[in-house]
């Protein structure tokens, strides 16, 4: 067998091999045995097997005719709501293949889309409500307007529990024959938590590192990750040089690429870390803390990257300096 | 410089007005009727875009029917009651040079405020009414509501901007007459960026050619470029050295200000401007962060009476940091995040398209792949290229592609 992303290799096939869940799954093939569908909204945080349940259900509803009969799309990656809904047009025109009088249309990062494009969508869900069913997939609910909510059922995918991870991944490292150690699945746990998709990918990486995945192993890959500008953005703006800094954060967004919601993300973990928090003085701790989410704020409102990272870069020199 | 050439080459017939054909036509039906004395209109409107020959083309007619000019400043004439008198009396008395009639030009009548100077607008109504010669007006915007009574009383003549041809040939025909050799690339970039307005084209040939019996490509670039960057320089250093928020806000009343290059070369320049005072840097991007909000905002509410928060937080409210420095000469810079962008923009491209396929095969967004996934596969590369020439396969991705954004990736 080839080699490939084990995120797909060991993807669940069935509603029954996916772990944790339980209370989800077990009304899914409700569904199943009944042939009939809900419109349904799937929503809670990356790697805890949302969209793999949506295909699951799909298979284990349609057999062999799977594929005929589920549209995937991302909202995330189509060109706008009007592109979307008329993608769902010509889908939804055509016959279900098979026993089951509807199709499936699968809308991922359905939270992505602006409340006036889910407005729209509303509308589409109606229309075809007759031959399709739609599963929509976010990660907050709220994201989701009340119309839509109230249409769908509601599913909340909880993150994965330690134990489940930590088997999951020593199963798929006997499967491939990789050796781990305890303190190396549990550097895995710190660093994904209950993302099984995240810890699956360390896993890959890990093991392509070096012949046992230890402790050492796993942060070797995480530091690889990790752009070491982030670290050092952090440590020149603490130590009050703005410039400096800058410089850094001009590298992760126009050279790596990084989102500027992703990069503040980065900030926040590093300044948040043991190693970098005991060394800020406690009554800058909380406004730090403030400064960050104010940016989050402002930079999900639409606020250009490099103009309020810059700002937040220039008041976190600034407090540093006057504070110390 | 010498004579400008918009006076030098202003045409001399009403054929050698450049286009508008069909407001010429209109213009010379109606001063015939008038001449003959049957026009239904006492008044002429002439409005379109600045450099469109509504000045020129009555400058034309009077010299072509021999007619007496006078031609005066429509918000001039309401400021100054001297002026007020001549005009009434050219109007309404017979001409002083024997010629046989006249014509009085009113320019810019939408210079007017009719809400502040509803005086100005009876004014000239009064004209209309008592005129015993040709009068007529012009305008850029003759839409306003309060303008309604005086748009009725006057015939309306449009003017459109001109066509970059017609553009080309004035300034091909000026070259000639100049004697200057002249690249046709070099006529039509200045005609393109006129955008219809004659007289900008005329201004900008002058000032290009000013010195030079021959242009180039080259001088049309290196003028143009250098003239913007140095606008931008001018006007950076105006907010960042401003003394008084006046001074800071003088910006704005720039007509044609680029406010979002403006943030660009702001968030630029301000650590340079402001160094070593961190305080002022802080206060500053505070500032501009807050003006980068209220921009959002606008557009995406469409609510422009946001803009001019934006537009004072970025003037006045970036000149207003605390703890500035004494202002020193320090040399600006052009927004490194252009640059930049430019540099990365093939590497991003790739970085997508590998992005996009990996997408649909592990149902995520591509997003999801860039932050989650190609950082993994790039660590796996680098451990282990047959590796991870295996695994691209597995995902139908072309390794060279993949190379070349891993390898940007790595530096």
């Amino acid at each position: 067998m080839t080699e490939t992303l084990w995120i797909e290799k060991y993807r669940p096939k069935k509603l029954d091999e996916i772990i944790d869940q339980e209370e989800v799954v077990s009304r899914l093939k409700d569904f199943v045995k009944e042939r009939s569908l809900p419109h349904l909204l799937f929503a809670g945080p990356p790697g805890t097997g949302k969209t793999t349940a949506a295909l699951c259900l799909a298979r284990e509803l349609y057999g062999e005719h799977w594929r005929d009969n589920i549209l995937e799309l991302n909202a995330s990656d189509e060109r706008g709501i009007d592109v979307i809904r008329k993608r769902i047009k010509d889908y939804a025109r055509t016959m279900p293949v098979g026993e089951v009088p509807f199709k499936m249309i699968i809308l991922d990062e359905a939270d992505n889309m602006t409340s006036d494009a889910q407005q729209a969508l509303r509308r589409t869900m109606e229309l075809y409500s007759r031959s399709t069913r739609f599963c929509l997939i976010a990660n907050y609910v709220s994201k989701i307007i009340e119309p839509i909510q109230s249409r769908c059922a509601v599913f909340r995918f909880q993150p994965i529990p330690r134990e489940a991870v930590l088997e999951r991944l020593r199963f798929i490292a006997k499967c491939e024959n990789v050796k781990i150690t305890e303190d190396g699945l549990n550097a895995i746990w710190e660093e994904s938590q209950g993302d099984l998709r995240k810890a699956i990918n360390i896993l890959q990486a890990a093991s392509a590192l070096g012949e046992v995945v230890t402790e050492d192993v796993v942060y070797k890959v995480l530091g690889k990750i990790t752009p070491s500008e982030v670290r050092d953005l952090v440590r020149l703006a603490l130590e009050g040089d703005f410039l400096g800094a800058r410089e850094k954060l001009r590298i992760l967004l126009y050279s790596y690429g990084l989102s500027g919601l992703d990069i503040l993300k980065s900030i926040y973990r590093e300044i948040m870390s043991p190693r970098v928090f005991s060394q800020i003085p406690s009554h800058m701790q909380a406004e730090l803390i403030e400064l960050i989410g104010e940016t989050n704020f402002r930079i999900v409102e639409g606020g250009d990257d490099e103009i309020q990272l810059c700002a937040l870069l220039a008041k976190i020199a600034l407090k540093a300096k006057t504070s110390g | 410089m010498s004579v400008p050439w918009v006076e030098k080459y202003r045409p001399a017939r009403i054929q050698d007005v450049a286009g508008n054909d069909e407001a010429k036509k209109a213009f010379v039906a109606w001063l015939n009727k008038w001449l003959a004395g049957r026009s239904e209109k006492k008044a002429a409107l002439l409005y379109g875009p600045p450099g469109t020959g509504k000045t020129s083309l009555v400058h034309a007619a009077a010299r072509q029917y021999d007619l007496e000019l006078l031609e005066a400043n429509a918000s001039d004439v309401r400021n100054s009651a001297a002026l007020e008198r001549r005009i009434w009396r050219a109007l309404t008395e017979t001409s002083l040079f024997g010629k046989r009639a006249k014509i009085i030009l009113l320019d810019e009548v939408d210079g007017i405020n009719p809400r502040e100077d509803a005086g100005g607008l009876a004014m000239i109504l009064k004209f209309i009414d008592s005129t015993r010669y040709p009068l007529v007006l012009t305008a850029n915007d003759p839409w306003d509501p309060k303008l309604r009574v005086l748009r009725d009383k006057c015939l309306l003549i449009r003017f459109k901007p001109l066509g970059i041809r017609v553009i080309t040939s004035v300034l091909a025909n000026i070259c000639k007459r100049e004697g200057i050799i002249c690249d046709y690339q070099v006529l039509r970039a200045i005609a393109e960026k006129s955008k219809g307005d004659l007289r900008a084209a005329i201004n900008d040939l002058q000032a290009i050619a000013f010195g030079k019996k021959k242009i180039t490509v080259e001088d049309l670039e290196v003028l143009g470029y250098r003239a913007k960057q140095a606008d931008m320089f001018e006007i950076v250093r105006s907010v960042l050295a401003a003394k008084s928020p006046e001074q800071a806000r003088a910006v704005l009343s720039m007509p044609s200000l680029d406010y979002e290059m403006l943030m660009q070369w702001l968030s630029e320049n301000i650590p340079y401007q402001y160094a070593p005072s961190l305080r002022a840097i802080a206060d500053a991007y505070d500032a501009l962060a807050l003006a980068d909000i209220f921009l959002r905002r606008a557009k995406r509410t469409n609510e422009w009476s946001l803009l001019s928060y934006a537009l004072n937080l970025m003037t006045v409210g970036v000149a207003s940091a605390r703890d500035k420095p004494k202002f020193k000469f320090v040399k600006y810079h052009f927004p490194q995040k252009l640059r930049l962008l430019s540099q990365t923009r093939k590497y991003r491209e790739a970085r997508k398209r590998v992005a996009m396929a990996i997408a649909r095969k592990c149902h995520v967004s591509s997003q999801v792949v860039i932050r989650e996934i190609l950082p993994f596969l790039f660590v796996i590369y680098e451990a282990d290229a047959d590796l991870a020439k295996e695994i691209l396969k597995s995902l139908d991705i072309s390794f060279k592609t993949f190379e070349t954004v891993a390898e940007f990736y790595a530096r």
